[in-house]
């Protein structure tokens, strides 16, 4: 979803590890596209994060976005 | 030194200070609660003003409003204190810290050296509690922050001296007086007056739901008037405005709409409820809007994706915050 959404060229889903930083030089997400990311987690997954108290935790890498989402659809 | 202060983690970092330093003199008062009381929600397009030589757009009041009002409305008395040497400035609060007062500080964010770099620009309206020192590093409660945070001194004196558009001036507060009791119900009824008041009756086209209808027809123009790489940049810089400088999301909309749920359950007045649900629903379009405007600013903008897109969504927020406004004041009567 990251990928395809965001359009990340040269890298497949493959190559991002679970516990690797979303955000920094590897995949050059920034805080624009953490606007993005949280609308297709909603669309997606019907999870809403509605600020950035919850956002920047769950946003530290895919492990922790999959916790997050996870913890919500199990509530 | 470091005071027993208890930090709870904040969307906004105005109200988050607002609400930790009351909760330290217990009060028993949410983030959300102080945002409302505090009359925090407010729009106000303000090309005249530039942050990063772009226009400002704000969602929420003037800067210390909501501290302000909710402190005067509860009755604590507070002391502001600005400066111009930095070092009488560190000496000033040295001394509140000493007696063991916790500090509200104004900063520059940029300077901060805990806020993670991908989320770093110049904002020099960023509040903190300092909560403690040990040697040359200063114990912080950043309320947008999940932890207690530690400063180097060098480093807080940069962020409460930073330079450009609203420059903090090393502004620090403290509460010297606190009330034995507090009356909710009359602060929630006049925070939600002033904010209907503000969004509905502010003169001129840049403030309140003209404002948002202003800025809709500003955003059809930018491609044309400015050109594709400047209308991506004023765009980014209203994202950011709205999504990202600690508003809770969706330009304090949804925090807006959380205060109108626990003034519902608190005071117990039929209708607010609703009117929560229409306000979550308000922040939800405005996170739609916030998309688009992503997705333009990055290069990924499919065929909906358009300025126009942009506009038409401001629209309809602008009609539907109306409707809200006219309807929240009645409501509260």
């Amino acid at each position: 979803m990251i990928i395809d959404e965001l359009n990340i060229e040269d890298v497949s889903p493959g190559d991002i590890k679970d516990e690797e930083p979303l955000f920094g030089k590897k995949l050059g997400l920034d805080s624009i596209d953490a606007v993005e990311i949280v609308f297709q987690v909603e669309r997606t997954f019907g999870v809403a994060i509605k600020d950035m108290k919850e956002g920047r935790p769950a946003l530290q890498s895919i492990h922790t976005l999959a916790a997050f989402i996870e913890k919500r659809l199990s509530q | 030194m470091k005071i027993e202060f208890e930090h709870r983690q904040a969307a906004h970092c105005e109200s988050g200070v607002t609400a930790n330093l009351l909760h330290h003199y217990g009060i028993d008062i949410s983030e959300a609660m102080a945002f409302g009381i505090g009359a925090g929600l407010f729009f106000g397009y303000l090309p005249f003003i530039r942050v990063n030589k772009l226009p400002l757009t704000t969602f929420r009041c003037e800067v210390g409003g909501i501290f302000k009002r909710l402190t005067k409305r509860f009755g604590f008395q507070v002391r502001w204190q600005k400066f111009r040497d930095p070092q009488k400035a560190m000496d000033a609060l040295d001394r509140k810290i000493a007696e063991g007062v916790p500090v509200g500080c104004r900063t520059g964010g940029y300077w901060l050296p805990y806020f993670p770099p991908a989320f770093r620009f110049h904002f020099n309206m960023h509040n903190l509690v300092v909560v403690g020192r040990e040697n040359d590093h200063y114990i912080i409660s950043d309320p947008v922050f999940p932890d207690l945070e530690r400063c180097h001194r060098k480093d807080l004196i940069k962020a409460r001296f930073a330079k450009g558009v609203m420059a903090p001036r090393g502004t620090m507060y403290y509460l010297t007086r606190v009330p034995e009791k507090v009356s909710f119900a009359d602060a929630v009824r006049n925070g939600i007056r002033v904010v209907c008041r503000r969004m509905l009756h502010t003169p001129g086209p840049l403030m309140g739901v003209k404002g948002i209808r202003y800025l809709a027809k500003q955003v059809k123009k930018w491609p044309d008037k400015l050109g594709q790489r400047k209308a991506s940049l004023y765009v980014t810089q209203l994202i950011r405005m709205q999504e990202e400088l600690g508003t809770g999301g969706g330009g304090f909309r949804f925090m807006y709409a959380a205060f109108l749920q626990e003034a519902a359950q608190r005071l117990q007045i039929p209708g607010l409820q609703d009117l929560s649900d229409n306000m979550t629903v308000v922040g939800d379009r405005w996170r739609e809007f916030a998309v688009i405007g992503a997705r333009n600013c990055k290069g990924r903008a499919g065929d909906n994706d358009s300025y126009a897109a942009m506009a038409r969504i401001l629209m309809e927020c602008a009609d539907r915050e109306e409707e809200i406004y006219r309807e929240l004041l009645p409501v509260i009567r």
